[in-house]
C-alpha cells in the first residue's frame, strides 16, 4: 500500500491505458472463434469470459478517467516524472536485473558464477557513492565480489545439492 | 468432534520426527527472517520455498511452508518495533505502537506482547481452522456452478475494496488479474485464447512466476528506488512474554484471534487487514483509548494476535474451497495443487487427514515462532543491520530460481520480469497487488463456472440470482459495489435518519 497518492493527470493516463486495454480485450474476444463447426453453445464460448471481462475493465477505467477529470487532472496536465537522473537507481537496477535474468543464465555460463557476477555487480554500484565519499573504493570492491561469490556458491548449493532443484 | 480429535492425535504423532521438527524449525527461521526484513514479504517467502520443496515429500513441504508463513507474518514485527519498518504489511498496525513502546526503552518488552500475541492468535486461528473447515466444507458441497461464479467474483470484489485505499484501481487490479487467467488454452475446448501464436502462452501464465514478479521483483526495485535511510535500532531489554500482559488483555486476545480468523475466511483479504481491523477494534472496546498509538500494549496485542490468527483462517477456504483467503495463501494452494494435494468441497470427505495435518502444522510453526521469539532476538537485530543493497540482488537471483524451477521453463523467467515492472508501475500508480494475485488464481473458477451455469440453464440468468446461497453472495457482491458509491451510502444515511428519526424523538421525549 503506498502512502502517497498519484496525481489526478497520471490517474487520468492510467485509465486511459485500461480502457485501451480493454478495448482491444473486447475487439480480440469479439473476432474469436465461436467454435460453431463443433455445434458449442453460444454460452460455452471462448470468448465468453474475457468479453465480459474487457467491457468490465473498460467501465472501470472510464469511471477512473471521469473521477480524474472531476479532481482537476485537465487543469494540471503534465507528469512529474522529473529528470532521468533522478531515477538512476531504478533505472541501474532494471538494467542490471535484466542482463542477468536474460543474458547471463542461459548463456551457458554455470549459474553460481552468473549469480557471483550479478550479486557483486549490483552491491559494488549501489555501494560506489558511498565507498567513493569514505574513500574505500577498492575494499568495497573485494567485499562485493567476495560477498557475490559466497552467495552464487550458497544459493547452488541449497538448491541443487541439497533440495535437488534444478537450476537455470 | 471426537473424531476430530482422533485425526489430530495421528497427525501428531506422524509428524513429531526429529527430521520433522528440524524442517520445521528450519523454516520457521527462514520464515522469521523473510518477515523481518523489510521488503521481503510473506508471499515471496513462501513461493520461494515452494520451489525449494517441490523435491520432497508432499506433507513435509507443505510444514515448510506454513511454518515459512506462520514466521514471516510474525518476524514482520521485529522490524515494526526496531526500526518502526513494518517487515511485511501485515506488521504496518504493530508499528503504531511496537515502535512507540521501543522509543519508551520497552523493546523487549514489545518483542515479548508480539510474540505472545502471534502465538495465541495462531492457536485461536488454529482452532478456528479445527472446528470451522469441516462445516464450510459441509457448506461447500452444496455448491455448485451459480455460487462457484458468484464465490470467485466476491473475492476479487471484496479484495479490491478491503486491500487498497482506492477500491476502484484494487477492482481494476483484481479484474485483470481474472483477465491474465484467460490467457492459454480454456478449460472446455483447448482453445488457444490470446496466445497470439507464442507456444509458451498455451500453458497460460503460471501463478508462482506471477506472483514471484509482483511480490519479489516488484518489491527490489521498489526498495532500491529510494537511498535507504540509516538504520538505527532502539536498545532492548527482556523480550520474555509477561503473564500479565496476557491475563489482562485476555479479551482483547481473544476479541483480535476471532476477528483476524475471520476476516482470514473471507477471500483474498488478508494480514494486513485482520491487523488493522483488530486493532481498530480493540481501540473501540479500550478503556484506554488514549493510548492507542502512543505505546499502547493492548493495541500491539490486538494487531499481532490479529495478523497470526488470519494464517489458519486464510487456510480454510483454500482447503474447502480451493479459494485462497490471502495471497500467501494462494500460493500455498498452487503448492497443494504442485504436489498432488486436492482441496476443495470433498476435502473433508476424501482426505479428512490432511485437515487436521495442517492444523498440527500451524501448531508446530506456533511452537517455532515461541522458540525464536524467546532466543533469537540478537541474531535478528544483526540480521536488520545489513544493508538492503546487499539484500536485494540475492533476492533477485532467488527471484529467477523460484521462477524457473517449478516447471524448468525459461519463459517463466520472463513472466517474472514482466510482473515485476508491471506490478511495480501499479505499485506507484497505487494499485494493490493483493486482488491481481486472486484474480489470476481465480479466473479459471470463474470462467468454468459462468459458461457451465449458462449451458445448465439454457442461457437463463435467473439461477444466479433466485438460488439461495447465489442470492446471498449476489447481494455481497452489490452492497461492496454500492458502499463505495457516496450517493448510495449518503441516501442510506438519509433513509436511516428519516426511519430512526420517530424513535430517537421518543427516547429523547423519555
Amino acid at each position: 500500500m503506498e502512502d502517497k497518492k498519484p496525481s489526478p493527470f497520471v490517474d487520468l493516463m492510467s485509465g486511459g491505458v485500461w480502457l485501451a486495454l480493454a478495448i482491444a480485450i473486447v475487439v480480440i474476444s469479439w473476432k474469436m472463434d465461436r467454435l460453431a463447426h463443433l455445434q458449442a453453445s453460444i454460452y460455452t464460448a471462448p470468448a465468453l469470459v474475457p468479453g465480459l471481462l474487457g467491457i468490465a475493465i473498460a467501465i472501470m477505467g472510464v469511471l477512473l478517467i471521469l473521477r480524474s477529470v472531476r479532481a482537476g487532472a485537465l487543469s494540471q496536465p503534465h507528469l512529474a516524472i522529473g529528470n532521468i537522473r533522478d531515477h538512476w537507481r531504478v533505472l541501474t537496477a532494471l538494467a542490471l536485473c535484466f542482463v542477468f535474468a536474460i543474458g547471463l543464465i542461459g548463456s551457458g555460463m554455470p549459474f553460481w558464477l552468473a549469480a557471483a557476477l550479478f550479486i557483486a555487480a549490483f552491491v559494488f554500484v549501489f555501494q560506489f557513492e558511498d565507498r567513493k565519499a569514505a574513500g574505500t573504493l577498492l575494499r568495497g570492491a573485494g567485499l562485493a565480489v567476495v560477498f557475490g561469490l559466497v552467495c552464487g556458491g550458497a544459493i547452488h548449493y541449497v538448491f541443487q545439492e541439497l533440495f535437488l532443484v534444478r537450476l537455470p | 468432534m471426537f473424531d476430530g480429535l482422533l485425526l489430530f492425535g495421528h497427525s501428531i504423532a506422524t509428524f513429531a520426527t526429529p527430521t520433522t521438527i528440524a524442517y520445521a524449525l528450519g523454516a520457521c527461521l527462514v520464515g522469521l527472517i523473510i518477515g523481518a526484513l523489510p521488503g521481503l514479504t510473506a508471499t515471496m517467502g513462501v513461493a520461494l520455498m515452494t520451489t525449494l520443496t517441490i523435491a520432497l515429500p508432499s506433507n513435509v513441504a507443505l510444514l515448510i511452508l506454513i511454518c515459512t508463513y506462520v514466521g514471516a507474518i510474525y518476524g514482520g514485527s521485529r522490524s515494526a518495533i526496531l526500526l518502526n519498518i513494518p517487515g511485511t504489511p501485515a506488521s504496518a498496525a504493530s508499528c503504531l505502537d511496537g515502535y512507540a513502546l521501543a522509543r519508551q526503552g520497552l523493546a523487549g518488552r514489545a518483542m515479548g506482547i508480539a510474540t505472545s500475541g502471534s502465538v495465541l492468535g495462531t492457536w485461536i486461528g488454529m482452532i478456528g481452522l479445527a472446528l470451522f473447515t469441516p462445516v464450510l466444507g459441509e457448506m461447500a458441497l452444496k455448491f455448485g456452478a451459480y455460487e462457484f461464479f458468484w464465490l470467485a467474483l466476491f473475492g476479487v470484489v471484496i479484495s479490491g475494496n478491503l486491500t487498497g485505499n482506492d477500491a476502484l484501481k484494487g477492482w481494476i487490479a483484481g479484474f485483470l488479474g481474472l483477465f491474465v487467467a484467460m490467457i492459454g488454452q480454456e478449460g472446455m475446448y483447448a482453445y488457444d485464447r490470446f496466445t497470439f501464436g507464442i507456444h509458451d502462452l498455451s500453458g497460460g501464465i503460471s501463478l508462482i512466476p506471477a506472483l514471484v514478479g509482483a511480490f519479489g521483483f516488484a518489491e527490489v526495485l521498489t526498495v532500491i528506488k529510494e537511498r535507504p535511510p540509516k538504520i538505527i535500532i532502539n536498545a532492548f531489554d527482556t523480550v520474555i512474554p509477561r503473564i500479565q500482559d496476557v491475563t489482562q488483555y485476555w479479551r482483547t486476545i481473544i476479541r483480535s484471534g476471532l476477528i483476524g480468523t475471520g476476516i482470514g475466511i473471507v477471500p483474498g483479504v488478508g494480514e494486513d487487514v485482520a491487523a488493522w481491523s483488530s486493532y481498530a477494534a480493540a481501540r473501540r472496546a479500550s478503556k484506554e483509548k488514549d493510548k492507542f498509538g502512543k505505546g499502547s500494549v493492548e493495541g500491539l496485542m490486538a494487531a499481532e494476535t490479529g495478523d497470526n490468527a488470519c494464517v489458519p483462517g486464510a487456510v480454510i477456504p483454500v482447503l474447502t474451497l480451493a479459494v485462497p483467503g490471502s495471497a500467501p495463501a494462494a500460493v500455498l494452494l498452487a503448492a497443494m495443487l504442485i504436489h498432488g494435494v486436492q482441496p476443495g468441497p470433498l476435502i473433508m470427505v476424501n482426505n479428512p487427514q490432511f485437515v487436521y495435518d495442517v492444523v498440527t502444522m500451524m501448531l508446530f510453526a506456533s511452537i517455532g515462532i515461541l522458540i525464536y521469539g524467546l532466543t533469537l532476538t540478537q541474531l535478528l537485530v544483526k540480521i536488520l543491520q545489513v544493508p538492503q543493497t546487499m539484500v536485494m540482488p540475492v533476492v533477485f537471483v532467488l527471484c529467477t530460481v523460484g521462477s524457473f524451477a517449478i516447471a524448468s521453463r525459461f519463459f517463466d523467467i520472463y513472466v517474472m520480469l514482466a510482473f515485476g515492472v508491471i506490478g511495480f508501475i501499479m505499485r506507484q500508480l497505487n494499485y494493490p497487488m493483493a486482488p491481481l494475485v486472486l484474480g489470476i488464481v481465480l479466473g479459471d473458477l470463474l470462467d468454468k463456472n459462468l459458461r457451465r451455469g449458462l449451458t445448465l440453464s439454457d442461457g437463463d440468468l435467473a439461477p444466479f440470482f433466485t438460488r439461495p446461497i447465489s442470492f446471498v453472495m449476489f447481494c455481497l457482491v452489490l452492497g461492496t459495489i454500492l458502499m463505495n458509491i457516496p450517493a448510495f451510502t449518503n441516501a442510506v444515511a438519509r433513509l436511516w435518519a428519516t426511519a430512526t428519526a420517530p424513535l430517537r424523538g421518543k427516547s429523547s421525549d423519555a
